[in-house]
């Protein structure tokens, strides 16, 4: 006797594409006619209908004054959203917190837009600087000190307590230290951790693959998916690391590609390198991040590259 | 598969399961939509309890509640919106207890008389819950707390925070067909808490189950 259930499984199909930005008016006569089939699909459907409904009254909620307590989980997971009205707010809670958490704090949203750098001081003394296009979310509690890097870049001074250990989450990826200075970035599904002093842990998803791996001042773990690279910068490359908290960007021996990459996190017009062979071209040197203009004037003169900026891009070629 | 017997019923109870039907023309679907979900659906919990009390099966609970809701709606469209839509929904409930297990071909019809019914409330004293406003959201968060924290959060990002299952696959890490496998989920389990039901997980949404039936055991 499964006909209901596979009706429900239908209408719960239909109820979440409704919901799709993307639903269209052929669509809705497709539901409808779907509708029109019988009254155990009207049945189905208009009951999830109204069900959702209710459950969404939830989403209306500016904040939860009052917590419930009846069931084991405490979290403190909901979060005013009319704030946040822009999409590099959003977090991802990365569903790993204790259930013994005895209160939480109402996690707090700093971002910074493209181009800008800011410096976040956290209750704790912990200074955290975030670069370009970056999202982070931070709640302290009693017991324990997080931030949720959605996107982009940070760089954190941690202030020592050891009893109270400071965990990052950057996806599935987390990194727990005690007081240390190091600096996380996400590209997509691309970690980097770098450690300028103490120690870090860096933690996989969990679910095979990474381990936990401890790496200490000087050296970096970039993390993909569920592979982890370990490595040691040379000792006189540790500070370029981070010359992204002055404002600049220091390359040696990279390509034109990856630096052209590197200026877009802080632009909204992006270099667009138009000619292939040109992407491989060594480029060094010491440059302000916000200023594209003298790097592109510098292809230009130094290397007699053209450059033709457009409504949407700067292009280079040969 | 039997239904378990129930005292004699007194003849005034017995009244009670002629069907209440008022007007006669014919419900439009927004009529009948609108009529379901304000008078029907708040009774869902209680309608699943009368299943659960006179059907021994409780796998069965959910065909059972879907197939009186349909006939419900059949009944309504034909004959207009009852007067007292609880007596009404018990009477096709019961009814169709009968009638299922008298196709079971188990049980004499004698003894499915004595099927519980309804028994009408005195006016005021109604059995379902009505939340008020604060109440409700309440309740709603108390559906979201019992939800697997990776369910949940599929359900804050996608529904609450109004993220795309692209956007959110990429936050968390999984792939867009999870995380719309976790959204059909936690959207179940979540309705199903609002209507009153202990809002469980169940994870075998479209797939064909082999539930046993009136084939009975």
């Amino acid at each position: 006797m499964t006909r209901h259930r596979d009706i429900e499984a239908e209408a719960l199909d239909w109820l979440v594409r409704k919901a799709d930005p993307d639903w269209a008016t052929q669509d809705e006569e497709q539901l409808n006619t779907w509708l029109g089939l019988s009254y155990a699909n009207k049945a189905a459907y208009w009951r999830l209908e109204h069900g959702w409904q209710q459950a969404q009254r939830i989403g209306s909620l500016g904040k939860w004054d009052e917590p419930t307590r009846s069931f084991r989980n405490k979290l403190k997971w909901w979060h005013p959203v009319a704030a946040a009205a822009s999409v590099m707010l959003i977090v991802g809670f990365d569903a790993a917190i204790p259930e013994s958490e005895p209160h939480y704090a109402p996690p707090q949203h700093f971002q910074a837009r493209i181009g800008e750098r800011t410096t976040v001081p956290l209750p704790d003394g912990t200074k955290v600087e975030i670069n370009t296009g970056t999202a982070i979310r931070v709640a302290q509690s009693e017991v324990r000190r997080e931030v949720w890097l959605d996107t982009g870049e940070a760089f954190f001074e941690v202030a020592k307590n050891k009893d109270k250990p400071f965990v990052v989450h950057v996806g599935k990826q987390t990194v727990t230290v005690l007081g240390t200075k190091f600096s996380v970035r996400r590209d997509a599904d691309k970690v980097t951790v770098k450690v300028l002093e103490g120690r870090v842990q860096v933690d996989g998803d969990g679910e095979g693959g990474a381990g936990a791996a401890i790496i200490g001042a000087g050296q970096f773990a970039v993390t993909r998916a569920s592979s982890t690279l370990l490595g040691s910068m040379p000792e006189d490359r540790i500070q370029d690391a981070f010359t992204w908290r002055n404002g600049m960007l220091r390359f040696d021996h990279a390509t034109l590609a990856e630096v052209a990459d590197e200026f877009n996190r802080y632009h909204r017009k992006p270099i667009e390198i138009v000619s292939k062979d040109l992407k491989g071209m060594e480029v060094g040197g010491t440059f302000q991040a916000q200023n594209v203009d003298a790097f592109v004037r510098l292809l230009r003169d130094a290397y007699g590259l053209n450059v033709n900026e457009t409504e949407t891009a700067i292009e280079i070629s040969d | 598969m039997f239904p378990i017997l129930r005292p004699q019923l007194s003849f005034a109870q017995r009244q009670c399961i002629s069907v209440f039907i008022s007007g006669g023309q014919m419900l439009d679907d927004e009529h009948l939509n609108s009529w379901f979900r304000r008078e029907i659906l708040p009774l869902e919990s209680l309608l699943q309890g009368y299943l659960r009390r006179n059907w021994r099966s409780s796998d069965d609970i959910v065909e059972l509640r879907q197939d009186v809701y349909e006939r419900v709606l059949i009944g309504a469209r034909k004959g207009g919106v009852p007067a007292d839509a609880r007596a009404y929904l018990f009477t096709v409930a019961r009814n169709h207890l009968i009638n299922r297990a008298k196709r079971a071909k188990i049980v004499s019809f004698e003894a499915l008389a004595d099927l519980e019914v309804f028994e009408p409330l005195a006016d005021g004293q109604s059995g379902e819950r009505y939340f008020i406003a604060r109440d409700e959201l309440r309740h709603a968060k108390a559906g979201i707390e019992k939800l697997p924290p990776r369910c949940r959060e599929v359900i804050r990002l996608r529904k609450i925070e109004g993220m795309t299952a692209k956007e959110t696959a990429v936050i968390l890490g999984v792939t867009t067909d999870t995380i719309n496998q976790q959204l059909k989920y936690g959207m179940k389990a979540l309705i199903d808490h609002m209507l009153g039901g202990p809002g469980k997980i169940v994870r075998n949404i479209g797939k064909i189950g082999s539930r046993n039936s009136e084939a009975g055991q």
